[in-house]
Parts: C-alpha cells; sequence; structure tokens
C-alpha cells in the first residue's frame, strides 16, 4: 500500500505551461479524483505520474521513492485508458493477460491469475471472446482486469467511463468504488464529471488553469467551496451565485442586491459597502419561514419538473437562479411561489475581487 | 439509400437511363477483358488456323500443342523460378525494411521525424535517374545478381509513407498501454501494431508483390546471365522475336503452334499468379485502406 | 529536472548538457533509431548516393577515373543535347504523348466513375469493378504482348477485322502516325478502370441526404448526376487533374520500349527512352546524366508546383 507524493510538479511545452506546481499527497488506499474541465492539467498530471509525459519539473514519488527518471513499466502502476486500449486482434484472456506474457510470467502462472481476475470481474464466460463481441461494461471491465492482473502500487484511470452511455456510467461507477474496496489500492482517477468525482472520491482534488483550486471530502467541497470556481464546478445545478453590496451594522452583516435584503453569516472580515458574492446551493433554498432565514421575493419564470423533484427558475439581477424543491407530488403550488428564505447558515459569501470565500457557511 | 435500390419507384427516364447505363459498362468491361480472351483463345488455337487469321474470340481447333511447346522449354522454367525468387525474396525483404522504418517514423518521441520523413518523401518527387541508379548498382557490384535486384529495390517511399500513416492512425493509448505493461519498442510493433495494420500491411505486401512479378526494365538492365532473368524478361525476348523478326519467326512455325500462339501461352501462365492474389487485391480495396479510405 | 537545476547554479557548457540529454535520449530511445536505421542507409546507398553520382552530367566520364576523378566539362553535356535533334524530338514526343493521354485519358475514369455510381445491381457492380481493375495489375510486357499481337499485320485481330470490311492490312506497329493513338488508347485501357477509384470514393462521399432532398423535389437521376455529384466531386477532379500536369513528363516507358521500333522513333521517342538509348545501350553515361538531370529538375520543379496549387485547393497536403 503505497503514498503517492507530487511535489511542486511543473509541466511545460515550450512557453506555456500546463500544470503549474501541483503539490498533493495521496495516502496509502486512498481514492482520489482529479477533476476539472478540460484542459485544466488533469489528464497531464496523471500521465506524469504513469510516465507517459516527461516531468518538466517537480518530483512525483510513489512509497517513498522518486520515480522522475523511472520508466513506466518499473513505476508498478496500472492505467486505465479512455478508450480502453484492448488489442482487438486478441481475446479477452489475452488481453488481460498481456502485460504478464512481456513480463515472462510463467504459462500456468498466467492462467491462473487470468482466471481468478476473470472471476472478480465476472469476465469467465467472455473470456475467450474478442473485444469488438464486448458491450460497453464488459469492455471496461476487461480493461480493468489488465489493470488489476499485475497488482500494482497504484491504479491510475483516465476518464475511463467518459464513452458509456450514462446509464452504464452509473453502474460501472459503483463497480469501480466496490472493486477498489475489495482490493484497497490506491487510485488516481482523472475525469472532468463532477458527479463522478463526487461518487467515487474519498478525496477530490479540482483543478483549473494547471492550479490545483482545492482539496477535500465530497462534501467539504459541496459545503464549503473554497472560491466561486469550485463552487459552480461542484454540484448540479451549480451554486446560485449573486453580486451584492454588504451592509455591516450591530445588528449583522447583511447582503444587498435588487432592493432586497438577507442575512449573512456573521463575518468578522466582513466591511460595510463591500462588494461581494453570495453563493446559495438550489438545495439550501426553503420555500416555508424557518429560523434564521430573510424571505427574498422572487418570481418564477419556469418549472422543470423531475418527479420528485423540480427545478425552478428565476432571475436575479438578470443571472439565472436556480432552486430545487420536493414536490411531493404536487407542482400548482411551485409555480404561484413569489417567496424564497434564505438561511443564514446556507449562504457562503465571496470576495467578489479574489473570488475566494470568506467563510464557509456550516452545513444546513 | 432505399430509394436507389427500388427500381418500381423509378420514373420511365430514369429506368432508361439506369439501363442505358448498364448497358454501357457491360460494353466498357467487355472490352477490357476481350483482350485477355483473345490472348487465351490464341494459345490454345492451332498454329495454322492462327496463321491463317482464324481465330477472333475463341479457340479454333482446340490443341494444347503450344502449351506443351512451352513446358519443355527449360529457359521458362528458370526464368519462372527466377521471378519466384525476386517475388518472395524481394517482398520479404521490402517488408522487413519498410515495417520497422514507417513504425520509427510513426512515433512522436522520434527525434527529428520531420527531417526524416522529408528525407524519405523527398525521393518520390526527386531522383536521379536511370543512369546514375544504373552506375551505382555497377560500382556497388550489384549487376547480375539475385541479390542486387532484391536488395536493390526493396524499398519505395509511398509504401513507407501509406503504412506510416496507417501506424499513426493508431490510438497512442494502444502504445501507452503496452509500454506501462513493459513493452520495448520491438514488442510493441510486432505484438501491437503488426496485428493492428494487417490491412495496411495485407495491401503493402501484394502491392510489392504485384510490382516484383511484373518487374522487367532492371531486371533486362541489370542481368545478362540467362540463368537469373526473371519471367517478364523471357516473356519479352520471345515478343520482341515476334515483332522484330518476321522472317525468323515464320521459319519456326510448324502446323501445330505458331509464334503467337507460344508467346500467348507464355502470357497466360504468366498472368495466371497475379489472377491467384488479385482477390486479395480486390480485397484491400474494399477494406477501404488503399488511397486513404476508399469507401465502397 | 536535474539538468535544469545544475544549468541555473553551475554555469555548465550547453554542449555538455545537450550531449547528456542526447545521451539519456537514446538510451531510452536506441530501439526506434536501430529500427529506422536500416532504411534510412538504403535510402541513402540507392537513392541518395546515385544523385552524388549526377556530377557526371558536367564531366567526361570515363569508366576508368570513375565518378569523381573524371575531369569537369561544365555545361558541355547540355549544349550538345541542345543541339541534339533527336532530344529535342524526344521532348516534344513527351509532352505530345503525355498531353494526349491527359486529354484523352482524364475524363474517362471520371465519367466511368459516375456510371458506376448509377448501376443499382450491386452483383453487377462489383464483377464490372473487377473486371475493370484488373488491367491495372498486368505486367507491361504482356500488354505489350497483347497490342502486338492483335496489331500484328497478317494474324491480329485488328487487321483480320479490317480485312473483314474489305481494307488492306496495315502494319501498324511500323507507321509513325499510329503510334501515339495505340500508345494512348492502350494506356486509357489498362488504366481508366483503376483510376475511377479516386472518384468513385469522392461520389461515396457525398452526402445521401442531398439526393433524397432531390428525389422528394422530383429531380431525375441524370439531373442528379449532373447538378449534385459532379459538382460535389469538382475540387477532388481539379487535384487530380493538377497532379496529372504535374506528371506530365512521365510516361510509361516500359511500354514505348516494348512497342517502339527505329521506324517509329520520330513520334515514339521520349526522353526516357532516349536516356536508355544513349545511357545504357550506347553507353555514353555521362549525356545520358544530363538529359536525366533535365528530366529530373523540370519534373520535380513541374511536381512540386502542382502539390502546392493542391495544397492550396485542398487545403491539406496529399503526402
Amino acid at each position: 500500500m503505497s503514498t503517492v507524493k507530487l511535489k511542486n510538479l511543473v509541466k511545460s511545452y515550450g512557453d506555456v505551461t500546463v500544470v503549474q506546481g501541483i503539490n498533493l499527497e495521496v495516502k496509502p488506499k486512498e481514492f482520489v479524483v482529479l477533476v476539472g474541465p478540460s484542459g485544466c492539467g488533469k489528464s497531464t498530471t496523471l500521465r506524469m505520474l504513469a510516465g507517459l509525459e516527461e516531468i518538466s519539473g517537480g518530483e512525483v514519488s510513489i512509497a517513498e521513492r522518486v520515480i522522475n527518471d523511472v520508466a513506466p513499466k518499473d513505476r508498478d502502476v496500472a492505467m486505465v485508458f479512455q478508450n480502453y486500449a484492448l488489442y482487438p486482434h486478441l481475446t479477452v484472456a489475452d488481453n488481460i493477460a498481456f502485460g504478464l506474457r512481456i513480463r515472462k510470467v510463467p504459462k500456468d502462472e498466467i492462467r491462473k491469475i487470468v482466471t481468478e481476475v476473470a472471476e472478480t470481474l465476472e469476465l469467465t464466460p467472455l473470456l475467450e471472446r474478442r473485444p469488438a463481441d464486448l458491450s460497453g461494461g464488459q469492455r471496461q471491465r476487461v480493461a480493468m482486469g489488465r489493470a488489476i492482473v499485475r497488482h500494482p502500487k497504484v491504479f491510475l484511470f483516465d476518464e475511463p467511463l467518459s464513452n458509456l452511455d450514462a446509464k452504464l456510467r452509473t453502474q460501472m461507477r459503483a463497480e469501480i468504488k466496490q472493486l477498489h474496496k475489495r482490493l484497497g489500492v490506491t487510485s488516481v482517477y482523472v475525469t472532468h464529471d463532477q458527479v463522478e468525482a463526487m461518487t467515487l472520491a474519498d478525496r477530490i482534488v479540482v483543478m483549473s488553469n494547471g492550479k490545483i483550486e482545492q482539496v477535500g471530502t465530497p462534501m467539504e467541497l459541496f459545503n464549503s467551496p473554497a472560491n466561486t470556481f469550485v463552487a459552480t464546478f461542484i454540484g448540479s445545478p451549480p451554486m446560485n451565485l449573486i453580486e451584492a453590496t454588504a451592509e455591516v451594522s450591530d445588528a449583522g452583516c447583511y447582503a444587498l442586491f435588487e432592493g432586497q435584503r438577507c442575512l449573512l453569516p456573521t463575518l468578522s472580515q466582513l466591511s460595510n459597502g463591500e462588494e461581494i458574492i453570495i453563493g446559495i446551493r438550489p438545495e439550501y433554498i426553503d420555500i416555508e419561514p424557518t429560523e434564521n432565514a430573510s424571505a427574498i421575493n422572487v418570481s418564477i419564470d419556469l418549472v422543470e419538473t423531475l418527479g420528485s423533484e423540480a427545478l425552478l427558475h428565476c432571475k436575479f439581477l438578470g443571472k439565472p437562479f436556480v432552486i430545487k424543491v420536493e414536490t411531493h407530488g404536487q407542482l400548482t403550488h411551485l409555480e404561484s411561489l413569489n417567496k424564497l428564505y434564505f438561511r443564514q447558515n446556507a449562504i457562503t459569501v465571496f470576495d467578489k475581487k479574489t473570488t475566494n470565500a470568506m467563510i464557509a457557511a456550516d452545513n444546513k | 439509400m432505399s430509394f436507389k435500390e427500388n427500381m418500381n419507384l423509378y420514373s420511365k427516364g430514369d429506368k432508361a437511363f439506369v439501363y442505358l447505363n448498364m448497358f454501357l459498362i457491360a460494353m466498357f468491361t467487355a472490352s477490357t477483358l476481350y483482350p485477355f480472351i483473345y490472348v487465351a483463345s490464341l494459345s490454345f488455337s492451332l498454329g495454322d488456323a492462327v496463321t491463317a487469321g482464324k481465330v477472333f474470340l475463341t479457340p479454333v481447333d482446340f490443341t494444347v500443342a503450344a502449351y506443351e511447346m512451352v513446358v519443355f522449354d527449360p529457359a521458362f522454367w528458370t526464368s519462372y523460378r527466377n521471378t519466384f525468387i525476386y517475388t518472395v525474396g524481394g517482398t520479404l525483404t521490402s517488408l522487413l525494411f519498410i515495417i520497422p522504418c514507417a513504425y520509427a517514423l510513426s512515433r512522436p518521441q522520434l527525434a527529428g521525424r520531420k527531417y526524416w520523413n522529408m528525407m524519405i518523401a523527398f525521393t518520390m518527387w526527386f531522383n536521379a535517374g536511370m543512369i546514375p541508379f544504373f552506375l551505382n548498382m555497377r560500382d556497388l557490384g550489384l549487376l547480375d545478381s539475385y541479390f542486387g535486384i532484391i536488395i536493390g529495390f526493396a524499398c519505395n517511399a509511398f509504401n513507407i509513407i501509406l503504412l506510416r500513416n496507417f501506424f499513426e492512425a493508431v490510438p497512442a493509448s494502444f502504445e501507452e498501454a503496452a509500454r506501462m505493461d513493459g513493452a520495448n519498442d520491438f514488442q510493441v510493433l510486432w505484438q501491437v501494431f503488426i496485428p493492428l495494420a494487417k490491412p495496411a500491411i495485407a495491401t503493402i505486401t501484394l502491392f510489392c508483390i504485384v510490382s516484383r512479378w511484373n518487374g522487367f526494365f532492371w531486371a533486362m538492365i541489370l542481368l545478362r546471365d540467362e540463368e537469373k532473368i526473371p519471367l517478364q524478361v523471357y516473356l519479352r525476348q520471345i515478343i520482341t522475336q515476334l515483332s522484330d523478326d518476321d522472317t525468323f519467326a515464320s521459319s519456326l512455325i510448324t502446323s501445330a503452334y505458331s509464334f503467337e500462339t507460344v508467346s500467348s501461352a507464355i502470357m497466360v501462365l504468366s498472368i495466371i499468379p497475379v489472377l491467384l492474389v488479385y482477390p486479395w487485391v480486390q480485397k484491400s480495396f474494399n477494406k477501404g485502406i488503399m488511397l486513404g479510405g476508399v469507401k465502397e | 529536472m536535474e539538468d535544469i537545476n545544475h544549468s541555473l547554479s553551475t554555469p555548465e557548457p550547453m554542449l555538455l548538457v545537450k550531449s547528456r540529454r542526447v545521451v539519456k535520449h537514446l538510451r531510452k530511445e536506441w530501439q526506434l533509431y536501430l529500427m529506422l536505421l536500416p532504411t534510412i542507409i538504403w535510402f541513402i546507398v540507392f537513392l541518395y548516393k546515385p544523385m552524388y553520382g549526377l556530377q557526371i552530367a558536367f564531366k567526361d566520364y570515363s569508366v576508368f577515373k570513375g565518378i569523381t576523378s573524371s575531369p569537369w566539362v561544365g555545361l558541355e553535356h547540355f549544349y550538345t543535347l541542345f543541339n541534339n535533334d533527336q532530344f529535342i524530338r524526344a521532348i516534344q514526343n513527351t509532352v505530345m504523348i503525355s498531353g494526349a493521354s491527359l486529354i484523352f485519358g482524364f475524363p474517362i475514369p471520371i465519367i466511368l466513375a459516375l456510371m458506376f455510381n448509377e448501376i443499382i445491381n450491386p452483383k453487377f457492380k462489383k464483377t464490372a469493378q473487377t473486371i475493370v481493375y484488373l488491367p491495372h495489375f498486368i505486367s507491361a510486357v504482356i500488354i505489350a504482348g497483347i497490342v502486338i499481337t492483335a496489331f500484328a499485320p497478317s494474324t491480329g485481330v485488328i487487321n483480320l477485322m479490317l480485312n473483314a470490311m474489305g481494307f488492306d492490312s496495315v502494319y501498324f506497329l511500323t507507321k509513325p502516325e499510329w503510334f501515339r493513338t495505340i500508345f494512348v488508347g492502350t494506356g486509357i485501357w489498362q488504366e481508366a478502370g483503376f483510376g475511377s477509384i479516386v472518384f468513385l470514393a469522392a461520389v461515396a462521399g457525398v452526402s445521401p441526404s442531398l439526393y433524397e432532398s432531390a428525389v422528394v423535389d422530383g429531380a431525375s437521376r441524370f439531373q442528379m448526376m449532373y447538378k449534385i455529384t459532379i459538382p460535389c466531386i469538382l475540387p477532388t477532379i481539379l487535384i487530380m487533374l493538377i497532379i496529372k500536369i504535374g506528371n506530365i513528363l512521365e510516361v510509361g516507358f516500359e511500354m514505348i520500349i516494348m512497342l517502339y521500333q527505329p521506324a517509329t522513333y520520330e513520334t515514339a521517342d521520349v526522353i526516357s527512352t532516349f536516356i536508355y538509348r544513349q545511357g545504357l545501350q550506347a553507353a555514353q553515361y555521362d549525356l545520358a546524366a544530363a538529359a536525366g538531370l533535365f528530366n529530373a529538375v523540370i519534373a520535380f520543379l513541374l511536381v512540386i508546383t502542382a502539390n502546392t496549387i493542391s495544397k492550396r485547393v485542398s487545403k491539406t497536403s496529399l503526402w
């Protein structure tokens, strides 16, 4: 069980720096997900870890061994690729055994290991098929099988679910999670899908523009985003942001926008008249009065129903604002809604200039 | 396009157009085929019938006398054997050069890739020409040798570029996955890229086979020894005798076979192997490999 | 990384840093270079070394002295060539034969492709295609053999037909006025089918929805071909035309060597056959090399120009 450490990791192509000094420690058995929009440097970071990209600066170590100049095959890592990289000319069994064969493992042993792995992944009946005859989910499992056989210290996943349809993706997500529980191998997983990150990760690393925006457990990121980028990237629909002006008095901190007044958490660093952004998650908005909640006048433009839940769309300062509420089987009362309630501790306040959070609201 | 197949939906004019078109294509196809049939018929006709100008389409006075004449000529078998040697040896040598080179050129980690590629592509546009090539072969001591013919025409830029393009289109993750599994370049090439590129390699192999089988000019120039000449050069000798020296030719005519029937028989015998590999050549068109993605 | 630190702290000579990087790269990727090496050597030995040998075009080449030691004569061979009626004639013939092949041979593959596209029965189409592609794979010797046999004065089928129609036999292959027709016609017969492949590919690339909407609009099949297919494959046609013009100096000389004879030299002798006779048959290596160099340079310029233009037309390079 191995620790993975990235120390000030840099990748540049000529003048363009795509990874700008990443520091990260992945603990043994931990499942860490790197998430971010495309081009944020997450895949490059993973590929440097795998040894597929040369490291321009900084240090990568696995199990306390610096591996900057170690060939990929000697790093003792296994990777699941986005397109699975299954060899079309080989059967499932041969695909799984490929790495063992290259390493000249005795034939009997290969057969034994492949059988084991196939059982673990429920691939036994498919062993003689070729990748072209498999479904997307089965291919995905073979790709994982190929990674598992070598008992690597670290698993790397490069957007392994992005080629699957939505339903299969949910299913495979669960399978990956279970597999990780069973094998307990340190894993680094790259995705651009925040739902995948939230469901899979022990800890999430949110990246943008080659830098880490925030590292934390899924709930930490959800409830206490470090800045507006994380706030809008994590969660679906994303956190609502409203530009406002702060009003600080003995009575407490308030946000003023569109002639409305909203009670904020008490923040010592807030000064009167400061430009701020207030953030509130669609899920944390009430439609009935509660304690310490400010009533906000609103007119609902559109109700989107998802069944048990509904999304209410409206606008503040010309920008879309979404509320997620439970329907309890009823919609009619939602369309005529004219008041929302922002609970004091559900609000996150961001500095408008730096976009960093001033303090995180307590959970619910 | 279901409409296209359903003739019932066509207007009268369209039907006429379709049938006229089919007729014209049939005519063109027949005119392509006719010369082959003509030659085959000559080869199976009695020499006298040919000399008397009776053969147009089908054999007249069917006989295999011309074939007997050819088959009992040891020079024919020598040249046939030589052609096999040049074709098999040449094709294998070509593949041995072309495949690893195309792989190396397709890898982004190869330093100076652009310049290596340019060095090879340049020869498609500019070559020194016949004389310097001949003098070079002579200076290398490769005149009149099997080895010279085999090695001297082992590579050509077109085939290398064709295969390189195919290798370049293989997703990078195939190589990366193999590398993480511990494969070196030779293993990546042998166990991953060659199996993946089978259709492209088959195409190149067929190109090599056909060009080797058909090649005659340089064999004619570089080979003096009658024991080493390939079939095409042997055939040329027969044919030029036929056209150059009418009196000599007619002196050899017997009633059973004439020069026309004999040379036709040799032509037929040398087309047969091409016809045997032709279905595979066809298949590689259908797979859309040639000319970078031809679709049926 | 260490490299960078080092070069920052202790100013090591760049050369050392660079060479260390090269050694590291080679140690990691030596197999790739090993794979490349044989072919590179082959290209140097068999294609680039003869380019060095091209200097005999400017030398009084003697077999005994060798390429390097033979004395320079400047442009003497070129003066000789351009005062040689045979060479001038060869240039003219090359352009004439190529030009005729282009004018008569270029449209036929396009028409064939269009016609193949209009065939509905897939089996018929496949069979026809299989047959018309075949001649491309038959050797020049056999094609020439067929021509010689078919045009033979007393026994050839062509003359038999002429006789049947009441005309006298013509010994076509000894008549200069017939050579170009026979050669160009043979070329078309051999290559038209195969040449249609590239146009068929272009036709296959036309979106079916264009035809479907035309059908809904009531277009006839001929109108669809005329108004949709042809405009859609026009870029391909243009590019192929440019390439063909770029290759105008390339004549199937193997076939000419088989078919021509002194009686038909005046129309049949092209640059390549001139070089072949002067160089390889008469052993005037230096003069023939000069002719070859002239040919290669002009051909190179034509091809490069054609490639540049077609790049501009298609926005993608051909190679």
